[in-house]
């Protein structure tokens, strides 16, 4: 960018490019990317088995780390819907499970009650129907304590279930649904909302 | 920026702010740095340019009112479950775009880049970019969390999504103003304008979706304290070396380009080429999961801001002189001291010129001043495609 002049008066001579290629390259390329991405995701394998018994991490923060261990076979993850960490979604047939770990900013960290009341919103932020029942507790199959509830929707209905992990430091939050399960779909993996579990980071 | 003929009769020449009005004239004058004024033959391609700046402006309409209705559609229901935390967003962002608009202009030098332009590129930057990104950062994202396991993906998803997919994005937004607006992206620093003014829209935009998502992944929990921090960091922490100084970055490739013609030689596209790569590397660099930690961001965020500082006054110190020689070659035309004339290259100069004369004179002068600067600048702009 220093002055030169090699480049100038003979660039100059060389003519404009037309204006229509700049246009044309600069059109193709957002092109390129926002089809172009979606196609090859579309053609990619997006699921992967995922082994009963086995323990699969779902979130960290603070001194914990939560896992979820599903008790059947033939639970799929969905690796294109799911970010580490935060998201997963698991689909067995016509039930899917949505996991969401969640971190809340506020210090005293919220209660059980108002981390449900979150889930209330942050699922009319997914579907505008979406509604969750007065919550019940639940404990998981390690005694961690958290709330469930019925979840209803104009597409489906199933259950929601919410785990703060010891230290309040992050919550597991799950449903269990899917538009075409039925309640008996529902009720053969119930026991998978009970299958979180919280490890002290560093413990054995 | 090109100029109706001049109908007035020109005033005498002074050595003072009473700029007298550009004139034409033969370059018989002899000097060591004379700018050629520009020749009839010089906008002879004006008229090829319309069709494409008609074509391209359509494009940036549809494809921001496309944008537009996307993100509308991605955000509603979030929106309207978390009404208060999105109206604060959105406050939020009108004060960093009211503020990054006036800061973003002034740094052109001699002058703010051209209205519409601007306008233009930071509506490039709130919609169709951030619309595009978002349906592209979901694909490649995707692709990378199948190809490379979820947790891997989660480490390193963003530094290889982001500098790809949204540079790119932004790019081809600073190419198409430039192809709207052709008097308005001529050279380098025009280029680093804009490229920030369209980076700047993409922030705001994107600032705006993380709030929602930082209320989300809070749980819906802390009412508005998510949007506060994310308003923080990602203003206050990473604002200084984000989305404008990167496009800021690439859109200094675009002027170089624009500058001849979009047929440069092969000194000035390895710059250009160079200077995209390195808008990305700048993108990379903020997204890669090393250096964490307040401390390990500062030190990138620095590292993004001064290596667009160098671009920006490597840039400005090169249109200056350009600017300066056009004034001094018109002033040798003119008749007028060249120094009176030089002082017309910045704003402090203009407005020190405009004091010392009397007030009712101000106007008038003020507009010749004006138009003497956009000639000048006219000139500047054919020098620049003698120059890489």
């Amino acid at each position: 960018m220093t002055e030169a002049t090699g480049d100038g008066p003979r660039a100059q001579e060389r003519g404009s490019l037309s204006n229509w290629v700049p246009l044309g390259l600069a059109a193709a390329a957002v092109a390129a990317l926002v089809v172009g991405w979606p196609l090859v995701n579309a053609l990619l394998p997006g699921s992967e088995t995922v082994p009963s018994g086995e323990p699969v991490t779902v979130g960290a923060a603070g001194e914990y780390r939560a896992s979820l261990t599903f008790p059947q076979d033939g639970w799929l993850l969905d690796t294109g819907a799911s970010q580490a960490g935060q998201v997963y979604r698991f689909d067995r047939g016509p039930v899917q499970l949505t996991l969401n770990s969640v971190t809340p900013t506020t210090s005293p960290p919220p209660t059980a009650e108002e981390l449900w009341d979150g889930m209330r919103r942050v699922a009319r932020a997914g579907e505008a129907s979406a509604r969750l029942s007065e919550p019940e507790a639940i404990s998981t199959e390690d005694g961690a304590e958290g709330l469930t509830g019925t979840l209803k929707s104009d597409s489906q209905q199933g259950a929601a279930v919410v785990y703060p992990s010891p230290d309040g430091r992050f919550a597991v939050e799950m449903t269990l649904a899917g538009q075409d399960a039925t309640t008996a779909d529902l009720a053969a993996v119930a026991d998978v909302v009970r299958s979180v579990s919280f490890t002290r980071e560093g413990a054995a | 920026m090109n100029h109706a003929p001049d109908d007035r009769p020109a005033p005498a020449a002074t050595d003072r702010g009473t700029v007298p009005s550009p004139r034409r004239s033969p370059h018989t004058t002899p000097g060591p740095r004379r700018v050629p004024a520009p020749r009839p033959g010089d906008g002879g391609s004006a008229r090829g340019r319309r069709l494409p700046a008609l074509a391209s402006l359509v494009l940036i309409t549809v494809l921001c009112l496309a944008g537009l209705l996307y993100l509308a559609l991605q955000m509603a229901l979030p929106v309207r479950a978390f009404l208060p935390e999105a109206l604060l967003a959105a406050a939020l962002g009108i004060v960093t775009l009211a503020f990054g608009f006036w800061v973003l202009r002034r740094i052109r030098p001699v002058r703010e880049p051209d209205a519409d332009a601007s306008v233009v590129a930071v509506a490039w930057g709130l919609f169709a970019a951030t619309g595009a990104g978002v349906v592209a950062n979901g694909g490649l994202g995707a692709v990378w969390a199948k190809g490379l396991g979820l947790d891997l993906a989660g480490v390193w998803g963003a530094a290889l999504t982001a500098p790809l997919n949204e540079e790119v994005l932004k790019l081809a937004g600073i190419v198409l103003v430039a192809v709207a607006f052709p008097t308005s992206v001529r050279g380098p620093v025009d280029g680093f304008a804009i490229g920030s003014l369209v980076g700047l829209g993409f922030e705001v935009t994107e600032n705006f979706i993380y709030s929602m998502n930082a209320v989300l992944m809070a749980g819906g929990t802390g009412g508005l304290a998510p949007v506060v921090q994310t308003a923080v960091i990602r203003v206050g922490l990473t604002g200084p070396g984000s989305h404008w100084a990167m496009s800021a970055v690439a859109g200094t490739a675009v002027g170089l380009l624009a500058a001849v013609g979009w047929r440069p030689r092969t000194r000035r596209a390895v710059c250009a080429a160079l200077l995209v790569a390195l808008a990305m590397a700048l993108h990379w660099l903020l997204d890669a999961p090393l250096f964490s930690g307040v401390l390990g961001v500062l030190a990138k965020v620095a590292v993004i801001f001064a290596t667009t500082m160098a671009v920006y006054l490597t840039v400005r110190r090169a249109y200056r002189r350009r600017v300066r020689d056009a004034l001094g070659s018109e002033a040798e035309e003119l008749g007028m001291r060249r120094s009176a004339a030089v002082a017309l290259a910045t704003r402090h100069g203009r407005r020190r010129e405009l004091q010392r004369v009397a007030q009712p004179e101000q106007p008038a002068v003020w507009d010749r001043q004006d138009r003497m600067v956009r000639a000048a600048e006219d000139r500047a702009a054919l020098y620049a495609g003698h120059s890489v």
